[in-house]
């Protein structure tokens, strides 16, 4: 039993460090600002979330304070690059593509006239 | 003339830092045994479990055994939070708050600010209570406490802190530490002296003064960054 816990927390560590890299790759190869929060941060919570988780499972005695941590990764990761794109936006960063979609435009301009 | 005059007092600096540098060999064993001290590095880590009963001895070495010195920190920080206050405070009609923020924060942040902000508290609290067991203590927790406010400041428009509350938490705890410091004087010898039971090693209430101090230096860090936080936050610029 123990042992198949052990094995299940070690992939999730493979899991999470797989996705860190792919994270740290993205931020190297994505052109603007707006992608590469996207690369960063969602591939930074599941990679932080899942290393965090399979320690947890390594460990049993350690499983609820991993658990607590996750669950703060949960809130509090998506919520910075949330904060982090909006203030670019503001800060007149144009999207990469901006002609083809910026569907958060009109929306934008329609706040600035309330 | 003026350049060489330079370059003969940067030899000379050179030259003094140099000379002792040179004669401490590099990657030796400075400390030395552990068990018969002749350092004073081994003696803090030999004597700080048995005579105080402190698990981190960066703590005890800041609060007990240059806990003076510590004093002379916090009241540098109490220094530069008034010198700030002093300079960007103006005195404000009654209910009126000027504000650099312009448009409000979103309802995503302020739900989830809302979420953490309670956390963070804990969070800062725990690192200070815990200052004498685990990394940390009352600077760092004092600091954690402020970024939650910081937090709560930036996502709501209208969250101020209260200045008055600050000043009173910030007093209590200065004049906590100078009466604990002259309790020492009373009871014991020095200023700052350990007077109180220290209790069992890893125990939360060990240490004597110490777990003491550090509470009390973190209530006082936690008021003073947040006041400064919010008296930058509410300048308005022209």
């Amino acid at each position: 039993m123990m042992e198949i816990l052990e094995y299940i927390g070690l992939a999730m560590v493979l899991i999470g460090g797989l996705f860190l890299f792919l994270g740290a790759l993205g931020i190297y190869r994505m052109p603007d600002v707006y992608n590469r929060l996207q690369a960063g941060t969602k591939a930074s919570t599941m990679g932080a979330m899942s290393v965090i988780m399979g320690v947890g499972f390594i460990e049993p005695d350690w499983f609820f304070k991993s658990l607590i941590i996750v669950v703060f990764i949960a809130i509090a990761n998506p919520l910075s690059s949330h904060a982090l794109a909006r203030g670019a936006y503001r800060a007149s960063l144009t999207p990469f593509m901006k002609k083809k979609m910026d569907a958060y435009e009109k929306e934008f301009q329609q706040k600035k006239e309330d | 003339m003026k350049k060489l005059l330079v370059l003969l007092l940067l030899a000379v600096v050179g030259y003094s830092l140099y000379k002792p540098l040179s004669q401490v060999e590099f990657g030796a064993d400075r400390i030395g045994d552990i068990e018969n001290p002749t350092t004073v590095g081994a003696y803090y880590l030999s004597h700080t479990p048995s005579d105080l009963s402190v698990a981190n001895v960066i703590t005890a070495i800041v609060v007990n055994y240059r806990g003076f010195d510590t004093l002379g920190e916090v009241s540098v920080l109490f220094l530069a939070a008034t010198g700030i206050g002093s300079i960007l405070y103006r005195r404000r009609k009654e209910g009126e708050h000027s504000e650099t923020i312009t448009q409000p924060s979103s309802q995503l942040l302020q739900a989830g600010a809302k979420l953490i902000y309670p956390a963070i508290l804990v969070l800062g609290a725990y690192v200070f209570i815990h200052g004498h067991l685990t990394p940390g203590g009352g600077f760092q927790g004092g600091a954690i406490i402020a970024t939650g406010f910081l937090l709560m400041m930036m996502s709501y428009k209208d969250f101020h802190m209260n200045h008055t509350v600050l000043t009173w938490v910030e007093s209590l705890a200065g004049i906590t530490f100078v009466s604990v410091g002259i309790g020492g004087l009373i009871v014991g010898k020095t200023f700052l002296e350990n007077f109180l039971a220290i209790g069992t090693l890893n125990d939360l209430f060990s240490g004597g003064i110490i777990p003491i101090i550090y509470i009390a230096v973190g209530f006082k860090v936690a008021a003073e960054l947040a006041g400064v936080l919010d008296t930058l936050l509410s300048i308005k610029e022209k």
